[in-house]
């Protein structure tokens, strides 16, 4: 695989120094975060219409906080502080099947109940991190919120990759039992479709994604890119085809342009915000839009 | 293909320690059309879902399915009605989803109705077809492109009674589906049930309306935590404990109009 990505970065620096494509392209690692964008953003654009139409956004954004939790078991364990894989996905799915346990076994609201585990994992999270950071290297706990691009390694593209074809090959035929488990649990069981086993196979694509994406997106900021682009999709589109196209649109406009403009114009900004920022424009926008346009308010009432 | 009969023995229902259903015995012929009938908070939905083997009740259900080439009965007990090889329409009270999300008429039926191919790639193969004529039943058509949170109360009635339809079920289950129809909505669910039974579908038939229960059903079944009658409707709707029970619902001689008010069924149970 790593001669693929290194046969991708030779011709990419090639082209830039026949001056055919920006300067930047010379770096390794710029190219490296190019790749990423392209996966991530129509992975989590299309994904993220999934998370809206469930009602799942802060369960992803628990996921998130329980990846920070994940990092510092890592290092704390031994493994490498930029790429503590093992110990992330075996923490952030043992989260996520308890919470998802919990949530079909308790008379609590599923919000309250996801509300509680959201702020104990960040409360640990961020206990354990700061402990960890301090005593290994202090830009772990920068890297490991907001995103650090320019640092992917082949593993964290391999990792991606992989994760990425996995979600493609389960997500894409399970669409629609998922989809109508969740607006239907009862129609969908009369279906025969099986709602609990749905609700988990979700909840685990939701969570391979969120540790696939940390070191691109950071913890905290994931939930937000598998929200905003489906948000700013739905402002202005009426049918799910769209709605679904549309938002992997945003999502990789979004990383893409989060990725270059930073460093097309020497900020020195963490690769999450920027992809945030630029997400949330295309939210500003179609929310200006639909307020805007009577075709579609009238499209809402 | 004709519908199957059912049986259920000593059925109760327990949901976190409060006693929802209890010991009901119940047989629905092969064919019939059943209505499910009692006040409010009884429990209907809960004792149709547990025969459709969706609640945590003990007690027997048995589905007997008469199959034209090899007759055999499927027994189960406990928690599963196991039905894996015969088609059950079924028609939910309601939709309750976000209003806003942009799934379209079509994109719902899409989702009920590919296998394997997500909705928002379009519809598998000779599914737009069988979805139009489902449509066309009901009286949707030309609303295929609206979305779900634009329809009135009463066309997503409509087109959940369409997924129902699709593919031609042997059991039918109908949950209150007159709750927030019009007039036009309720002539067209009627000549279905109807249709649907002349071809031998088995309907379960939770409804509000005795009037309609009165000239449809071949037998009725009040369910108010027990079971308070099961049989014929006549004996059971002119008796006084039917008076007694249903005196706050509607009265028998003029059933009022349903709102076409689309947030009307927020309203009911």
């Amino acid at each position: 695989m790593s001669d693929f990505y290194e046969w991708i970065r030779v011709s990419f620096q090639a082209l830039a120094q026949e001056g055919t494509i920006p300067q930047a392209f010379e770096y390794g690692f710029v190219i490296n975060a190019l790749l990423c964008a392209l996966l991530i953003g129509p992975l989590l654009g299309g994904v993220g219409t999934m998370v809206v139409a469930k009602r799942m956004a802060f369960f992803s954004q628990s996921i998130g906080n329980a990846a920070m939790t994940g990092v510092a078991i890592g290092v704390l364990l031994g493994e490498s502080y930029t790429e503590p894989y093992i110990s992330m996905f075996c923490f952030c799915i043992l989260f996520a099947l308890l919470l998802n346990y919990t949530k079909g076994r308790t008379q609590l609201s599923s919000d309250t109940l996801i509300g509680v585990f959201l702020s104990v994992s960040l409360a640990v999270g961020a206990s354990l991190l700061l402990f960890v950071s301090a005593k290994v290297n202090t830009h772990i706990l920068e890297a490991v919120l907001f995103g650090s691009v320019l640092t992917v390694s082949n593993t964290d593209m391999n990792v991606l990759l992989v994760v990425t074809l996995v979600i493609l090959a389960v997500g894409t035929p399970l669409f629609n039992k998922m989809l109508l488990a969740s607006l239907n649990p009862s129609l969908a069981r009369a279906r025969k479709v099986p709602v609990e086993l749905m609700e988990y196979i979700f909840v685990l694509m939701i969570t391979l994604l969120t540790v696939a994406c940390l070191k691109i997106v950071g913890a905290v900021l994931v939930e937000a890119l598998l929200l905003i682009p489906a948000a700013a999709a739905r402002n202005v589109i009426s049918s799910l085809r769209g709605f679904v196209i549309l938002s992997m649109i945003f999502s990789t406009i979004s990383c893409i342009a989060g990725v270059l403009i930073p460093m097309q114009f020497d900020l020195p900004l963490p690769s999450g915000g920027a992809i945030i920022m630029v997400a949330a424009s295309f939210f500003i926008i179609t929310t200006i839009i639909r307020a805007t346009f009577p075709a579609y308010k009238e499209a809402r009432n | 293909m004709p519908g199957p009969s059912i049986q259920c023995r000593q059925l109760n229902l327990t949901l976190s320690g409060i006693e929802i259903l209890s010991a009901i015995d119940l047989t629905i012929r092969a064919g019939e059309i059943h209505c499910v009938i009692g006040p409010n908070g009884g429990g209907k939905t809960s004792f149709v879902r547990s025969l459709l083997g969706q609640m945590p009740h003990s007690g027997d259900v048995e589905f007997t399915w008469e199959s034209t080439d090899t007759p055999k009965s499927k027994t189960c007990t406990k928690t599963c009605t196991k039905t894996s090889q015969h088609t059950i329409g079924y028609v939910p009270q309601f939709l309750d989803f976000d209003k806003s999300l942009p799934i379209s008429v079509y994109d719902f039926m899409a989702m009920i109705c590919n296998q394997y191919k997500p909705a928002f790639a379009g519809f598998g193969r000779g599914n737009r077809e069988i979805t139009e004529q489902a449509l066309e039943r009901v009286g949707l058509h030309g609303k295929s492109k609206t979305q779900l949170g634009s329809l009135s109360g009463g066309e997503r009635q409509r087109m959940l009674f369409a997924q129902a339809l699709i593919p031609q079920p042997e059991l039918l289950v109908l949950d209150e589906p007159m709750t927030s129809l019009d007039n036009r909505g309720e002539e067209i669910f009627l000549s279905l049930i109807q249709e649907l039974q002349s071809q031998g579908v088995t309907i379960i038939w939770i409804a509000h309306d005795l009037q309609q229960v009165r000239e449809l059903a071949s037998s009725v079944s009040c369910i108010n935590r027990t079971l308070v009658y099961a049989g014929p409707p006549e004996p059971f709707l002119d008796s006084d404990e039917a008076a007694q029970l249903f005196r706050f619902t509607r009265p028998l001689s003029t059933p009022p109009k349903p709102s076409t008010d689309p947030d009307a069924e927020l309203q009911h149970e």
